[in-house]
């Protein structure tokens, strides 16, 4: 087993993981028994390699690059939206774990510390560009009605629309500039949420939040992108 | 003109708008058997969160969906050989402080 896979488990939540093996006839428990053994066998793995790392040695930089690099950048560039600000979060990440190796108590995992350095290096990159405009999330969000109605009725199900008016890559554009506006760390919620598959917990130690302020976030970042993609297909956000 | 549907509390315990602030916790399971069997209900009875549950699921698919943006194997060599370099050149560093100290 290799390192590889402590991020892999971490990629996809314990639903996915579970929704896969079922289908293949193995029962909830074993799932989580062999999940559990992988995960355990991949936290070994990282503790070997960061002591290497804290020894100083090259190789094992080169190694986590190689295991680590290609989620990592994909984190990077779905915060930034550059690929040439990707790169440098990747460089500043890796020159970071090669010289602050030491400080790393071990108190979260390997992986987790990892994701921690690159939201971090990218948000400060956000902060430093003063590229990002704020956009108010309310004009986006459902209203009601003074009773807790909705204030516009019906609400329109445009679930089956949407992958009918926009091929897979124009609404991958679409969602691209959509998720440019949200605010940077609602940004990073769902990046580490949607598209890594991290818990809650896991989102909440990279960020340094409260999982309930994990769930905050990530919750109104999806009315808005909900209410956000209603109006591009014609309809009301509330 | 929209179908006005008189949903009683009394009947589901929920108004929309709590709906709303419950839909996270049912999409992901997280709800206890009492809130989700109140959130059900109220399924049942109003299409407008039927709707509105339906395109939050589609959002939450929609924003998973996203190929992920893959490293080109140039600029994972440019960034292997700037860490090779900036490493070599802080071992050199080291190497002479400690030859200075040592002279």
């Amino acid at each position: 087993m290799t390192t590889e896979n402590a991020l892999g488990d971490q990629s996809f939540s314990a639903q996915s993981i579970q929704g896969g093996f079922i289908a293949g006839g193995l029962s909830s428990a074993r799932v989580k028994q062999r999940a559990m053994a992988r995960r355990s066998k991949a936290v070994e793995a990282d503790s070997l390699l960061i002591e290497r790392l804290k020894a100083g040695d090259q190789a094992a930089l080169e190694e986590a690059f190689n295991l680590y690099s290609a989620k990592l950048y994909n984190v990077a560039q779905r915060i930034l939206g550059e690929a040439a600000d990707a790169k440098e979060v990747i460089q500043d990440v890796f020159l970071i774990v090669y010289h602050k190796a030491k400080s790393f108590k071990g108190n979260s995992q390997f992986s987790t510390w990892l994701y921690r350095l690159t939201v971090n290096a990218a948000l400060g990159k956000i902060r430093r560009s003063k590229k990002h405009r704020e956009v108010e999330y309310e004009e986006f969000l459902p209203k009601f009605q003074k009773d807790g109605h909705h204030l516009v009725r019906p609400v329109v199900d445009w679930s089956d629309s949407l992958d009918e008016k926009y091929a897979k890559h124009e609404m991958q554009q679409l969602l691209v500039k959509t998720l440019e506006q949200l605010k940077p760390v609602d940004k990073s919620v769902v990046v580490l949420s949607d598209l890594e598959g991290l818990s809650d917990k896991e989102i909440a130690a990279t960020l340094d939040l409260t999982v309930s302020a994990v769930k905050t976030r990530l919750h109104r970042a999806r009315l808005f992108l909900r209410g956000n993609l209603a109006v591009q297909l014609g309809h009301s956000a509330a | 003109m929209p179908k006005t549907i008189n949903i009683s509390h009394s009947l589901n315990n929920k108004t929309c708008k709590e709906m709303t602030d419950l839909v996270l916790g049912y999409v992901n399971n997280q709800l206890n058997s009492r809130l989700k069997r109140d959130f059900e209900r109220h399924l049942d009875l109003c299409p407008d969160c039927v709707s509105f549950l339906n395109t939050y699921k589609k959002t939450i698919q929609a924003s998973g969906s996203f190929d992920p943006a893959e490293m080109p194997p140039r600029v994972r060599d440019n960034i292997l050989n700037f860490l090779r370099k900036r490493i070599r050149r802080l071992a050199t560093l080291l190497l002479y402080l400690i030859s200075q100290l040592a002279g």
